[in-house]
C-alpha cells in the first residue's frame, strides 16, 4: 500500500477527554488528501511535505489521529495549522502513545459546528532530486544544445499523488543558516550534537521558505507539452516549481527537463594544467550561463553532463560524462572531454647544464710528502650551490583539421627563471601560463629555458619571466 | 533471451493523465516497435555508444513508451531519446515529456507527447558495456625487406548479451562497415590496407634498453626492428594507428610466406614511427668496453668525468646494414658508479668517431648514432669496425 500516511478523524460520539486508546472499538473516517506540497532540497535528505485535508469539525474537543507507518517521517517534525479563518479552532494537546509508534493524536477545540481546511506539514528523508544535463555538440561544433534535467526520486515509503513540488537549489544556504541559527561560525556547524543540528536544520529550511513561492500553474491532466519548470530566485537561493502536480510513487524515479537551450556558442581550449586534469592535454568546450548564450535563466544545479556531438549522420558521438558545480547565472561552464588523439603534445628536455657553482669552505687539511718537503694545503669545500638550466621544446603537433588554441600552465618549486619568447605570464608566484595557436597539420616547437636556483643559490620561492632565446 | 531489449508502446487506453504509474491496469496492450537501423560508434577510445532507431506509432496526446533492457549492460543515465525530424509529408511533433523508472528493473517510461496520431522516426542512444573493440596488424615484408603490405583488422566482442542485426560500425576512422552482430560472438572486419609501405630494417644495441647478450664478454644484444612511419609518404598518415598486435610475415620469394614474429603496435600518431620488433640479430656483432675512466677534480667535491667508449662491430651478413648506437649518460655514469643522479651535464669530446648524434633521436640523456656496416667481404670474413664516443660529463658531485 503507498498511502500509508494517515489522518483520521476519530468520530466525535466516541470521544472523552483523553480516552483515545483506552477504546477498543473505535469507528474513524479518513479524510483524503487535498493536496500536498513537496519540497526537497537537494543538498540534504531533506523533503518539506505540506498536505491539506478537509476535516468536519463538531463543537467541542475533537480527536484526530495521524499515523505515518514505514515511512521516514521524522515525528518531531509533524504540525497541524488551520487554512483561512481558523478563529474558534484550537490544537489543546498532542499526545504521542507509547505503544504505537508512528502515530500522534491531536485534540482539536471547535467553537461550532464546521467544516475546515488543515495543514498537516512534516519534514521527511528518502526523497531526494538531482540534476543532469545533456550536451549535444553540432558537427564542427560551433554551437552545442544544451538540456537541463531534474530527477525526484521518491524512496521514502510513501506515495505521493498529485504533488505540487517544488526543488530547493543551493547547498551552502542552509548550512549557514543552520550556524546563524546556531550563532556558530558555519565550519563549525559538524560539531552540533545530532538532535541539535536536526532540529536547527529544520527550522532553517521553514525559514527559506517562510513565504509561498509563486505557485505554479495546477493542471489537472498531463499536459502535451513538456511541462515547465518555474525558476525563482529567493534569497540566496533558487526554487525550480514543477508545472502542475507529480505523482511519483515509492520507488521510483521520474525525470523532467529543466530547460533547452539551442545554439549555445561554445569555444573549444586545450589546456595543460596537472593540478586541475592530470597529466595531459585536455580538449574544453568552453560556455557561459548568460542571455547571450541563450542561458542564463537560472543557475545550474550541481549535476552531471553527458556530452555528445553530431557525427552528422543523424548520430550522435559520445565525448564525455562530467560531473559540474553549481554554475551561478553569468558564469562559465567547463566541460572537459579528455585527451585529444588528434593532438600530439609532448614535452622534450633537450639539454642541462650547470653554472654560477658555489662552494662552502670548510676546515683545511695540510700534507707533506715523506722524503721531501713538498707542502700541500688543501681546502675541505662542497658545492653548496648551483644554477640548474634545463632547455625544453614543448612541441604540439595539430592533426585534427582545425586550427586549435592550446594554453599550457606549468607549476615551477623553487627560485626560477623561465626564459622564453612565447610572452608568458604567471599564473600564480610559481606558475608559468603560456599559450599558442596551432594551425591545422602545423607542428609547433614552444623553446624555454628553466633556471633553478639551487640550495645556497636558492634566494627566493617565485618564478620569474624573463625574454629571451630558450 | 535473444532480444533483451524491448521497446513497448502502451496502449492508448492506458493513457491516462496524472495517473500514477504503478497503478496502470495490468492487462496491457502494447505495441514492438522493431529497430529500424542501428549504429554502433566505437570511435571514443573506451565507451561504446550503439544508437538504435525506431519507428513507433504514436496517437495523439500522451504516449508511454516503455524501454527495457534486462540482462544487459547498459548505463541507464546515458540513454537519450531524440524524435527525428518528420517523415516526408508529416508534420507529426513529438516531444517527450518525462522519464520514469520503475523501482528494481532495468527499465523506463517515456511519456511522449504527439501532435497527431502517425508514426515518428525517434532514435534511442545509449553507452553499452560488454561491446568493445581491438585492433590488429598483418604486415607481410617484401623479399628484399624494403615495403610492408600493411592491413589493420578491427576486432569487436559483444559480450554485451544483446544480438544486433545489420549494424552499422563506425570505429571513429576509415570506413564504416554495416555487419551483423551475434550473441558472444567476435566480429572482424579488414579496415584498411596499406601496400608498399617502405619500411626501414633497423638494427640497434642500447645497453640501457636492451641489455648484452653476453655480458662477460662485453657484447650486446642487438634488437631488428621493421620501422615504418605512418605518414602520407608512407601511404598512411590519415589517422593515427591505433595500439594493436602485429603479426608479421616475410615473402619467402617462393610465393609463400613466412611467420617472422609478432609485437604490439604502440598508438602512433601520424608523422611517428612505428617500430615493430623482429628478434636478435645474431649476424652483427657489437662489443661495447668502457676504455677510459678518469675524474678531475674542479674544487672542493666537484669533479668533471672524461669518458671513452670502444665499440668493436661486426657484419656477418651477405647484405649492407645500418646500426643503431644508443648511450643514456645517466645510465652510463651510474654504471661508472659517479654519484651524481642529476641530470647529465655532457659534451663530445674530440676522440668521438661517430658521427651525430641523431637530433631527432637524442636529447638531454639519450645519444643516438648511426653507423653504416658494409656486407661481408666476398671471402666470407666480417670487417671490424672499431668506434670511440668520447664524452665529457661536468659539474658532477
Amino acid at each position: 500500500m503507498d498511502a500509508k500516511i494517515i489522518a483520521s478523524l476519530i468520530l466525535a460520539m466516541l470521544v472523552l477527554a483523553n480516552p483515545v486508546h483506552a477504546r477498543n472499538v473505535d469507528l474513524s473516517t479518513v479524510p483524503a488528501r487535498q493536496t500536498v506540497q513537496l519540497t526537497i532540497y537537494n543538498s540534504e535528505d531533506l523533503t518539506l511535505v505540506r498536505e491539506t485535508r478537509v476535516v468536519t469539525f463538531k463543537r467541542g474537543v475533537n480527536p484526530l489521529q495521524f499515523s505515518w507507518a514505514n515511512t521516514l517521517i521524522d515525528p518531531t517534525s509533524v504540525e497541524l495549522a488551520f487554512r483561512a479563518s481558523s478563529d474558534g479552532l484550537e490544537v489543546l494537546d498532542t499526545t504521542f502513545p507509547h505503544d504505537k509508534p508512528q502515530m500522534l493524536y491531536w485534540n482539536v477545540h471547535s467553537d461550532r459546528d464546521r467544516e475546515a481546511t488543515i495543514e498537516i506539514s512534516y519534514f521527511t528523508s528518502g526523497i531526494s532530486w538531482s540534476a543532469d544535463y545533456v550536451a549535444s555538440a553540432d558537427r564542427d561544433e560551433k554551437t552545442l544544445r544544451l538540456e537541463g534535467f531534474v530527477r525526484v526520486d521518491n524512496r521514502s515509503g510513501e506515495a505521493y499523488e498529485n504533488a505540487q513540488v517544488r526543488l530547493v537549489v543551493g547547498t551552502i544556504n542552509l548550512v549557514e543558516k543552520i550556524a546563524q541559527l546556531a550563532q556558530l561560525p558555519v565550519g563549525r556547524v559538524d560539531e552540533l550534537q545530532k538532535g541539535e543540528f536536526r532540529t536547527l536544520r529544520q527550522q532553517a529550511a521553514k525559514s527559506m521558505l517562510s513565504r509561498d513561492a509563486a505557485a505554479p500553474p495546477a493542471a489537472l491532466a498531463e499536459a502535451a507539452h513538456p511541462k515547465e519548470i518555474y525558476k525563482e530566485g529567493l534569497s540566496e537561493y533558487f526554487i525550480y516549481s514543477i508545472e502542475g502536480t507529480e505523482t511519483v510513487p515509492d520507488g521510483w524515479s521520474k525525470r523532467l527537463r529543466s530547460f533547452a537551450a539551442d545554439h549555445v556558442p561554445v569555444r573549444i581550449q586545450y589546456r595543460y594544467r596537472v593540478r586541475e586534469y592530470g597529466d595531459r592535454l585536455v580538449r574544453l568546450y568552453l560556455l557561459t550561463n548568460d542571455t547571450g548564450a541563450g542561458l542564463g535563466t537560472t543557475p545550474l544545479p550541481d549535476g552531471t553532463v553527458r556530452v555528445f556531438r553530431d557525427n552528422g549522420r543523424d548520430g550522435l558521438s559520445y565525448l564525455a560524462t562530467q560531473p559540474i558545480k553549481y554554475v551561478p547565472i553569468g558564469d562559465k561552464l567547463e566541460l572537459n572531454l579528455g585527451t585529444d588523439p588528434e593532438v600530439v603534445f609532448e614535452l622534450v628536455k633537450l639539454k642541462t647544464f650547470r653554472d654560477n657553482l658555489w662552494l662552502r669552505l670548510s676546515r683545511g687539511n695540510l700534507y707533506r710528502k715523506v722524503g721531501d718537503n713538498t707542502v700541500q694545503i688543501d681546502i675541505d669545500s662542497q658545492v653548496a650551490g648551483w644554477d640548474e638550466h634545463q632547455l625544453f621544446t614543448q612541441r604540439i603537433r595539430n592533426y585534427s583539421g582545425k586550427p586549435i588554441d592550446v594554453q599550457v600552465r606549468r607549476t615551477y618549486p623553487g627560485d626560477v627563471t623561465f626564459r622564453s619568447q612565447l610572452n608568458p605570464s604567471l599564473y600564480d608566484y610559481q606558475t608559468v601560463e603560456f599559450s599558442t595557436a596551432v594551425q591545422a597539420g602545423e607542428k609547433v616547437d614552444l623553446h624555454h629555458e628553466l633556471i633553478q636556483r639551487q640550495e645556497y643559490n636558492k634566494k627566493q620561492e617565485r618564478v620569474v619571466l624573463e625574454n629571451g632565446h630558450g | 533471451m535473444i532480444r533483451q531489449l524491448l521497446i513497448q508502446l502502451a496502449g492508448t487506453a492506458l493513457l491516462l493523465g496524472a495517473a500514477p504509474l504503478d497503478a496502470l491496469a495490468r492487462i496491457k496492450l502494447i505495441t514492438l516497435p522493431v529497430r529500424e537501423r542501428v549504429e554502433i560508434q566505437l570511435d571514443h577510445p573506451e565507451i561504446t555508444l550503439v544508437e538504435e532507431e525506431r519507428i513507433v506509432p504514436l496517437v495523439k496526446g500522451v504516449n508511454q513508451v516503455d524501454f527495457s533492457w534486462a540482462n544487459t549492460r547498459i548505463e541507464s543515465e546515458t540513454l537519450v531519446f531524440r524524435v527525428l525530424a518528420p517523415m516526408a509529408g508529416k508534420t507529426l511533433d513529438a516531444k517527450v515529456l518525462a522519464v520514469s523508472y520503475p523501482p528494481n528493473e532495468n527499465a523506463l517510461i517515456w511519456s511522449v507527447a504527439a501532435s497527431d496520431s502517425g508514426a515518428a522516426r525517434v532514435r534511442i542512444s545509449y553507452v553499452l558495456g560488454g561491446l568493445d573493440k581491438q585492433f590488429h596488424y598483418r604486415a607481410v615484408a617484401d623479399h628484399a625487406e624494403q615495403t610492408l603490405a600493411l592491413s589493420q583488422y578491427l576486432r569487436i566482442r559483444n559480450d554485451a548479451n544483446e544480438a544486433y542485426d545489420e549494424t552499422n560500425l563506425w570505429a571513429g576512422f576509415g570506413e564504416r562497415f554495416v555487419k551483423p552482430i551475434g550473441l558472444n560472438e567476435t566480429k572482424e572486419v579488414l579496415m584498411g590496407k596499406f601496400q608498399g609501405v617502405p619500411i626501414k630494417k633497423t638494427y640497434t644495441a642500447n645497453p640501457g634498453e636492451f641489455g648484452y647478450l653476453d655480458r662477460a664478454q662485453d657484447k650486446l644484444n642487438v634488437p631488428m626492428h621493421y620501422v615504418l612511419r605512418n605518414d602520407v609518404a608512407s601511404g598512411l598518415g590519415q589517422a593515427s594507428l591505433p595500439f594493436g598486435k602485429a603479426r608479421i610475415f616475410q615473402d619467402d620469394g617462393k610465393g609463400g610466406t613466412a611467420f617472422i614474429g609478432e609485437d604490439w603496435g604502440k598508438f602512433t600518431p601520424p608523422d611517428d614511427e612505428l617500430s615493430l620488433y623482429l628478434g636478435l640479430a645474431r649476424d652483427i656483432t657489437v662489443k661495447r668496453t668502457i676504455d677510459r675512466n678518469e675524474r678531475t677534480r674542479i674544487a672542493g667535491n666537484l669533479y668533471q668525468y672524461d669518458v671513452t667508449i670502444k665499440y668493436m662491430i661486426e657484419n656477418f651478413k651477405d647484405t649492407p646494414a645500418t646500426l643503431t648506437l644508443v648511450e643514456s649518460v645517466g645510465r652510463l655514469r651510474a654504471e661508472l658508479g659517479m654519484p651524481g643522479s642529476r641530470d647529465p651535464q655532457w659534451a663530445l669530446l674530440t676522440g668521438t668517431t661517430l658521427t651525430g648524434p641523431d637530433p631527432d633521436k637524442s636529447d638531454f640523456d639519450k645519444l643516438s648514432f648511426h653507423v653504416e656496416l658494409p656486407a661481408r667481404e666476398a671471402s666470407g670474413k666480417a670487417r671490424m669496425q672499431v668506434h670511440t664516443l668520447h664524452l665529457s660529463i661536468s659539474n658532477e658531485w
